[in-house]
């Protein structure tokens, strides 16, 4: 026997497609109350009409409408003017759950990430332009130890000449013509605020890992974190990952052709940046992925289970087992 | 040059005009994605990209009578994985029309709230679309929007499990002798092993096992790797 329901009505209906009995709700709702109606069925309850058939046949198995187990019957169909008010109210929870979803802090770190990644890219290449293009007013001037001061040196002066002086350096023999300067000196004004927004975005990445992931943040610090949970497409999924997936997440080009075409597998994704890896000989970093990974495993479940976080202490006795493998592995393997 | 190619009514608003399709816009004025705007006869038309719209595609593709991929104006319809709209759109155009003088009912569900964002901004504007946030596979969340089966069917959700989401819905959903159309993307499926070949013979005999299949729409060229079907409710 089956307690049919939808979000204004009931019905009680035995196997061979008999209502035995029903509860139809003909009232006229508003767009609010039938909101409440949808969301209360999207929720798995049962509306206020199958609650009262429910007592009447405890024995009746509660099944939303559409369920293919149930048998054919005559469905009781909502009014016109309830079909036209449920479609509003379909809307009206379809705005409420993009806006809920704009709150999604996976989504705010991921574009953070994304956008750091994209403008340190574009960082990285509009500089290297601009000390050629300097470098070649000014071959005497040598910018391989301080790179990233040129742009911010640069933008603060108002000629090529006073940019000389200020390196002491010997001027330009050929002086770019004025609006030649004048691009020149764009340029490293943008190459300049491109440094400081990509300090902004760090810092607000680093905040909102050490919110949403604490624990992950605390081992292997807040921007490893992030990027691991952004590259697991979020919280809950880094959280079910397999470790062994945790280690290497990040090399998904190399792990993809280890499957279809049996290359090496990769030893380590993202995590390979991480010192305690990237600063261990080479032939113990494997094991140590292992172990961070599955670290980083545990870290990630309490995350998302927004439970204790790991402690300073935890986090130490991890560092330990790094040194004791880094120790027990001093020598290379002989071959 | 066919400055005059042929045109070839499909139903009341859609048209194929040699190797394009387009429909009455039903939001006058207004293009959804950058399509192209075109008057026929004084008649607004939008420009329906089949390169973008797996169902347009069909439409030019089809060995059968176009008209038979297309809901009757009017009714309602179900659509699963309605991404941005592109497809959505048109459908409106035919099903509802301006201020839905049709009287149409198009229920589309995705799970992404960022599609979501774009239908419902779509709805603001079309009369009888009814954008649902949820999941294709958890149908009794929004089942209840659907309270007597529909004559048309369509799912493009380009995820592991195509098929058995799509059976599931038509035995739910659709009504008997409805058509559904399912567009399946091989490479979402997950087979290490045996090409799309393998992966379209697979559907096939599954949907066969179970409903009649009336097309295999090849649709490399506007979408490789993937292949429209259209079946019939026993
Ligand atoms: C290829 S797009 C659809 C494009 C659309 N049919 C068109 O032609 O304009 C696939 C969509 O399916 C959605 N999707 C994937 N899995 C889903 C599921 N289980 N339930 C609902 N939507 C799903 C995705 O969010 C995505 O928007």
């Amino acid at each position: 026997m089956w307690l049919w329901y939808s979000w204004q009505s009931a019905a009680v209906v035995n196997d061979e497609g008999d209502v035995l009995d029903v509860e139809i709700n003909d009232a006229r709702f508003s767009v609010h109350g039938a909101k409440e109606r949808l969301q209360m069925i999207a929720e798995g309850h049962l509306p206020p009409e199958a609650v009262v058939l429910k007592e009447r046949f405890p024995e009746a198995k509660p099944t939303a409408h559409g369920s293919a187990e149930l048998p054919e019957f005559d469905i009781p169909q909502p009014t016109a003017s309830q079909l036209q008010v449920a479609d509003e109210a379909a809307l009206l929870l379809a705005k409420e759950g993009v806006a809920v979803s704009a709150a999604d802090p996976d989504r705010r770190l991921e574009h953070l990430l994304r956008a750091s990644e994209e403008l340190r890219t574009l960082h990285l290449t509009m500089e290297a332009r601009l000390i050629e293009w300097v470098g070649l007013f000014l071959p005497s001037a040598r910018f391989e130890r301080n790179r990233t001061q040129v742009a911010g040196k640069l933008s603060s002066v108002d000629s090529l000449s006073a940019f000389a002086s200020m390196l002491d350096v010997e001027d330009a023999y050929e002086q770019p013509s004025d609006s030649e300067w004048k691009s020149l000196h764009d340029w490293a004004t943008m190459v300049s605020n491109q440094g400081r927004q990509l300090d902004r975005l760090e810092h607000a990445i680093r905040v909102a890992a050490q919110a949403h992931l604490p624990s992950t943040s605390a081992l292997v610090g807040p921007l490893l974190a992030a990027r691991l949970c952004v590259e697991a497409h979020g919280r809950s999924r880094l959280a079910r990952l397999p470790s062994g997936t945790v280690q290497v997440l990040g090399a998904e080009k190399a792990f993809f052709s280890h499957l279809r075409s049996g290359t090496a597998p990769p030893k380590h994704g993202h995590i390979f940046m991480h010192p305690w890896i990237s600063r261990s000989p080479r032939w113990v970093r494997g094991k140590i992925a292992r172990m961070l990974a599955s670290k980083i495993s545990i870290a990630a479940r309490i995350d998302a289970f927004e439970g204790t976080p790991l402690s300073q202490d935890d986090v130490d006795e991890v560092e330990a087992k790094v040194e004791a493998i880094r120790k027990e592995f001093s020598k290379p393997p002989r071959r | 040059m066919a400055k005059h190619r042929r045109i070839r009514p499909v139903s009341e608003t859609v048209l194929l005009e040699g190797r394009n399709v387009w429909t009455v816009n039903a939001n006058p004025g207004i293009a959804v994605r950058g399509e192209s705007l075109r008057k026929f006869r004084g008649v607004e038309h939008r420009r329906w990209d089949p390169n973008r719209s797996k169902l347009g595609a069909g439409l030019l593709r089809t060995r059968n009578d176009p008209s038979l991929l297309l809901p009757d104006a009017g009714s309602t319809i179900l659509y699963l994985g309605a991404g941005h709209g592109t497809t959505i759109s048109h459908l409106h155009d035919h099903l509802c029309g301006a201020k839905n003088r049709f009287g149409g009912r198009l229920v589309a569900v995705d799970l992404a709230p960022r599609c979501l964002r774009d239908l419902t901004y779509l709805a603001e504007h079309r009369q009888g679309l009814v954008p649902v946030l949820g999941d294709a596979r958890k149908f009794d969340a929004w089942g209840v929007l659907i309270p007597s089966r529909v004559d048309w069917l369509f799912q493009d959700v380009a995820q592991a499990g195509q098929v058995e989401i799509f059976l599931s819905a038509v035995r739910r959903f659709l009504s008997k002798d409805g058509i559904g159309l399912l567009s399946l993307k091989a490479a979402s499926e997950r087979h290490t092993e045996g090409g799309d070949e393998d992966i379209f013979a697979e559907a096939i005999a599954q949907l066969s096992s179970e409903v009649e299949l009336l097309e295999h729409i090849n649709l490399t060229g506007f979408e490789d790797q993937h292949a429209l079907f259209v079946i019939r409710r026993r």
